[in-house]
């Protein structure tokens, strides 16, 4: 190859001609995976989840019990149209399409408060991948008084500049009267609106999937109930199923408090940029008021072991001193932040979602105490759900010939896949196997014989097992349904060893059980592992307390397990010295020619009175000790009930109040 | 109490009239079962007392050079549910030794463990589903009834051979050990006077040389050692059964013959050498009438490799197993305070490998027998 002095192939200033600035929708419109667009089944899912929580925080933040409707329709192949409304205080006029059509515009990004979002991101990025998909623009109606009308934008995100472009009402948007003139122009607009006196409502016309199962719309808002126990939900599916969850609590949680940054979670170059953009203020005062837990007495010590000093002004710090400020204070000890800005939904709580929504047997929860990693404070809360019996096998004949009455679905294995909560695909095969039911038979159609062979074979399919333990992964009450093996929560739980509280386990892998395990992380800055909010980070202190939190519903499992054990023992007991005694019995006879029978039934009243013994024995105490596990004594934070009785988990079709006056009269 | 009604069930079978020694074994399966009638009619939990076999209830004898048993007992309930199958269990085989009383017949172990095995009534579960369960119930019921496995009529499988110069009766058949062939005599499981009748004057016999397996004791009987050294040879398949300890004890104590072992030189063979010369924990109720405390160990010992010039081939690396197992042994009170003992064992692990007899076979397929033990025996060069 011939060296030439030519062989550069470009200079710099050609080069300059193309470099210039990438706004920020432009660079996630290229990278919408960075988001949770990666894929049509996960984008439905994001620009549900985005909504909701923005909903939900709006209401909580202004004290309003949420009442949440999520809408999903197919409007061609691939096409869906999400709708998502709230009962929450409504947004102003001017603020609407800076929320929905701006990237990285919000409230809570620069303060430290426990909320759902963080960064102010999610639904203007919904918007903007529903509009590459379809082209349809974002519709939101949003209301803030009963009297004042509705504001109603169309909205379409400008990529390049990151703008909000507003299509309707001449670039103005327009108002919705109130009143039934209102309700006139949404029904010709074709805009949805549950009437109500203050709410918002956005539609998003986006390429989608819609599917079922782990990762999907459904179970998101499962999760959400349960974590979520004050919250009302109503949702439509694309199939036109009606879910409700109502809420188990009438009270919200208490409102997060909002705190400073502490010294320890700043790093150099954040410490650096406050510094850069304080107000003139002497160095002390600086540290004083942007930050919490520093006194005039830990502002000294800072200032003196940076040698720095102490009434200078704060723009006077160069940056040497910055640096070394900043060792001084990871050197310097300073008490951790304060811990009541974090809410906790509190181990009741759990107890009433989980058992709302989850069927079992046994609930226990623990909310840990709060604690501190990189000066954040947060706290870990840790439910359990133990299943008994699946709800299959709980069903009487004469209830399933309801059930399948009641039911619109087609086939058989739907039927099962929507009447019973939990029971997934797999295991609906497994039963219309056993049964021998043709594949697309309809329920409605089946013969008492047909029926007697589905009830048959749902008794006997056993569907819990090798079941693995379910994990419900939550962050500041949102749920968290990817990326489960990134997840410190995930990586936790199976460190953890469960051998002990009863289940089984094989090393480094899931326990094996009926189990449903939720964990749930509230702080006012979750570490993320990256911007789609998939996965907590581990570190130490988090684990930690994930471990603490799991050992403590861990030991009331075990307890409960070991207890209904013995009680299953103790009947097998005198079951156990009949079986033994007539061997004996006649064992003895053989050597000594006593009469067998005698003996046998002397041997047999000795059992009686032994096992009777047994039977009440007495505690420390002096007690009776309770050998029902339902009566056992574990503390507050435990629930234990019947699983035949559970209503979550069938689930029945509603039918309209009219029918049923009319039943009753009939 | 449960009445006791003549005995029907050796109405049709005739009825063998009882030893003296079966008599006393009879009456101490009687008093076992009259015990769980008396608890029954008293409405008081059966149990059995039965004297433990671990080795903390073992105890070294210095005086005799035994292992002796303690007076540690361990109480067997019927009620008590991890306890009630193994009572039942005791009581079955206890019937079935009584049978065989009756009947004045003898089985194999397994031969018991099939006449006493069924499905229990109303239910799925065996009585025994394997024959160690068995087995370790008839050595319950030896220390229990204080009766040996032969009192019980109970004998196990034939192992181990002898051959030599020595002429016996077994059950009235004159056995000549110098005329077995390639196969030797074997040893029955059951040797006592009542079956083999030793006699001091047929025997011409010097000492015995207990080998650790047949494979070696091939190539001793093929190259006629016992022969030219006027001698017993015998092996036991490994660790020696019990009909193999007892005839050695009673060659040995009856015929006052010195005993001699070629071992191999590894824990295992250290501690098949300690259970002939004290017993063993599991049998110490047997070591009065099993333990030879004047047996003496030939070899191979830990300096034969570089004493007889090995080659590299024949080294076996010891394992971490093997490693631990040479350090317990080590601490058995019986070779604590032996220095020869220690130097052996420390000598062994400081090699860190193991030597099999046959690795002798390396230098001269009939060493062992030609230069090897002979030399030995010559130096009276032993471990005791």
């Amino acid at each position: 190859m011939p060296a030439t002095k030519s062989a550069r192939r470009s200079d710099a200033t050609k080069m300059a001609a193309a470099q210039k600035e990438i706004s920020v929708s432009e660079f996630f419109a290229k990278n919408r995976h960075l988001l949770g667009f990666d894929n049509p089944r996960k984008a439905l899912l994001t620009t549900v989840k985005e909504a909701v929580d923005n909903s939900l925080d709006a209401c909580e933040e202004a004290g309003i019990l949420p009442e949440i409707w999520v809408h999903i329709e197919p409007t061609a192949a691939g096409k869906y149209k999400v709708g998502i409304q709230d009962n929450g205080p409504g947004i102003l006029k001017k603020q609407i399409p800076l929320i929905f059509g701006k990237l990285l515009y919000g409230s809570k990004f620069h303060r430290l408060r426990q909320s759902r979002g963080q960064q102010g991101i999610g639904i203007s990025a919904a918007g903007m991948y529903g509009v590459q998909t379809t082209g349809k623009p974002v519709k939101i109606v949003s209301k803030v008084s009963k009297g004042k009308p509705a504001h109603y934008y169309e909205i379409q995100i400008d990529t390049k500049r990151n703008e909000p472009k507003i299509l309707n009402g001449k670039g103005d948007g327009e108002d919705i009267p109130a009143g039934e003139k209102g309700l006139a122009y949404i029904e010709k607009h074709g805009i949805e609106w549950v009437p109500q006196d203050h709410g918002t409502r956005v539609t998003i016309e986006l390429e989608a999937k819609f599917v079922r199962g782990r990762g999907s719309v459904d179970e998101y808002l499962e999760q959400t109930a349960i974590a979520n126990p004050h919250v009302t939900l109503h949702y439509l599916d694309p199939e036109s199923y009606q879910y409700d969850y109502t809420r188990s609590a009438e009270a919200l949680p208490p409102e997060p408090k909002e705190i400073k940054p502490h010294p320890y979670g700043t790093e150099l170059g954040r410490l650096a940029a406050m510094m850069e953009e304080s107000e003139a203020m002497s160095v002390s005062e600086f540290f004083r008021t942007k930050f919490s837990r520093v006194t005039p007495a830990i502002a000294r010590k800072l200032c003196e072991s940076a040698k720095v000093s102490v009434r200078g002004s704060v723009h006077k710090v160069d940056r040497p001193q910055v640096e070394k400020l900043f060792e001084a204070i990871q050197s310097t000890k300073i008490s951790p932040p304060a811990t009541d800005c974090i809410c906790p939904i509190g181990e009741d709580l759990i107890l009433k979602g989980l058992h709302h929504v989850v069927p079992g047997e046994f609930y226990a929860a623990a909310t840990r105490p709060p604690a501190v990693y990189r000066g954040n404070p947060f706290v870990v809360e840790v439910g359990l759900a133990y299943g008994g019996t699946a709800p299959t096998q709980n069903v009487t004949r004469d209830l399933l010939n309801d059930l399948l009455d009641e039911t619109d679905t087609r086939t058989v294995r739907q039927f099962l896949i929507h009447t019973f909560n939990g029971l997934g695909g797999d295991s609906a095969d497994k039963i219309v196997k056993e049964s021998g039911l043709k594949t697309r038979q309809a329920p409605s159609g089946l013969k008492p014989k047909e029926r007697d062979k589905l009830l048959a074979a749902m008794k006997n399919v056993n569907v819990s097992e090798g079941q693995q333990m379910n994990i419900l992964r939550y962050a500041n009450r949102v749920p968290l349904q990817f990326q489960q093996s990134a997840c410190a929560v995930t990586q936790t739980v199976i460190g953890t060893n469960w051998r002990g509280y009863g289940l089984t386990q094989s090393r480094g892998s899931m326990p094996k059980g009926p189990v449903s395990l939720m964990v749930h992380i509230a702080s006012v800055w979750v570490p993320f592992t990256s911007e789609s909010k998939e996965a907590i980070a581990s570190y130490p202190e988090i684990q930690k307390e994930i471990r603490l939190g799991l050992q403590a519903v861990g030991r009331k499992l075990g307890m409960y397990l070991r207890r209904r054990l013995k009680v299953r023992q103790q009947s097998d007991r005198r079951e156990v010295f009949q079986r033994y005694l007539k061997e004996v019995a006649s064992a003895v006879s053989v050597i000594n020619a006593a009469e067998e029978k005698e003996l046998y039934e002397q041997l047999l009243n000795v059992a009686r009175k032994r096992t009777a013994e047994a039977d009440t024995k007495l505690d420390d105490r002096g007690r009776k000790v309770e050998e029902d596990p339902s009566q056992l004594n574990l503390g507050d934070n435990v629930l234990i009930v019947n699983p035949a009785h559970h209503e979550a988990a069938i689930n029945r079709v509603v039918t309209a109040p009219e029918e049923a006056e009319e039943d009753a009269e009939a | 109490m449960a009445k006791k009604k003549p005995a029907a069930t050796p109405a049709k079978k005739t009825r063998v009239k009882l030893s003296p020694r079966d008599e006393k074994t009879m009456q101490a399966l009687v008093s076992l079962a009259d015990g769980v009638v008396d608890a029954a009619t008293k409405r008081r939990d059966p149990y059995v007392d039965i004297p433990s076999r671990t080795l903390s209830n073992v105890k070294y004898s210095p005086r005799k050079g035994i292992l002796e048993m303690g007076n540690g007992k361990n109480r067997r309930q019927l009620f008590d549910l991890s306890q009630a199958k193994a009572y039942m269990r005791t009581m079955l085989v206890a019937s079935g030794c009584k049978r065989l009383l009756d009947e004045g017949k003898t089985t194999s172990l397994r031969g018991l463990f099939y006449m006493l095995k069924h499905t229990i009534e109303g239910s799925k579960e065996n009585t025994f589903d394997d024959q160690n369960e068995c087995d370790t119930i008839i050595e319950d019921a030896e220390v229990l009834l204080t009766s040996i496995r032969e009192e019980l009529h109970l004998y196990a499988e034939n192992r181990g051979a002898m051959v030599g110069a020595i002429t016996f009766t077994d059950k009235g058949d004159t056995i000549d050990c110098s005329r077995m062939g390639s196969g030797g005599y074997a040893i029955p499981s059951i040797v006592e006077p009542d079956v083999i009748v030793l006699d001091r004057k047929r025997c011409d016999a010097q000492f015995i040389l207990h080998v650790e397996k047949g494979t070696v004791w091939q190539r001793f009987n093929e190259d006629r050692f016992w022969e030219k050294h006027n001698c017993i040879l015998t092996h036991g398949s490994g660790q020696p059964p019990r009909g193999v300890r007892r005839m050695l004890h009673r060659l040995h104590n009856e015929l006052k013959l010195p005993l001699y072992c070629v071992l191999d030189n590894d824990p295992w063979g250290y501690y098949i050498y300690s259970v002939i010369k004290q017993g063993s924990i599991n049998l110490a109720f047997e070591s009065q009438r099993m333990a030879i405390p004047e047996a003496k160990y030939l070899g191979l010992r830990s300096i034969d490799y570089d004493r007889c010039d090995l080659s590299e081939g024949v080294k076996i690396a010891l394992t971490d197993t093997d490693r631990k197992r040479a350090k317990q042994v080590a601490k058995y009170p019986w070779f604590e305070k032996k220095r020869p003992w220690q130097a052996e064992i420390q000598r062994m692990l400081k090699n860190d490998f193991k030597l099999e007899v046959e690795s002798l076979i390396s230098k001269d397929i009939s060493y062992v027998t030609e230069t090897y033990v002979p030399e030995r025996l010559e130096a009276k060069d032993w471990l005791d």
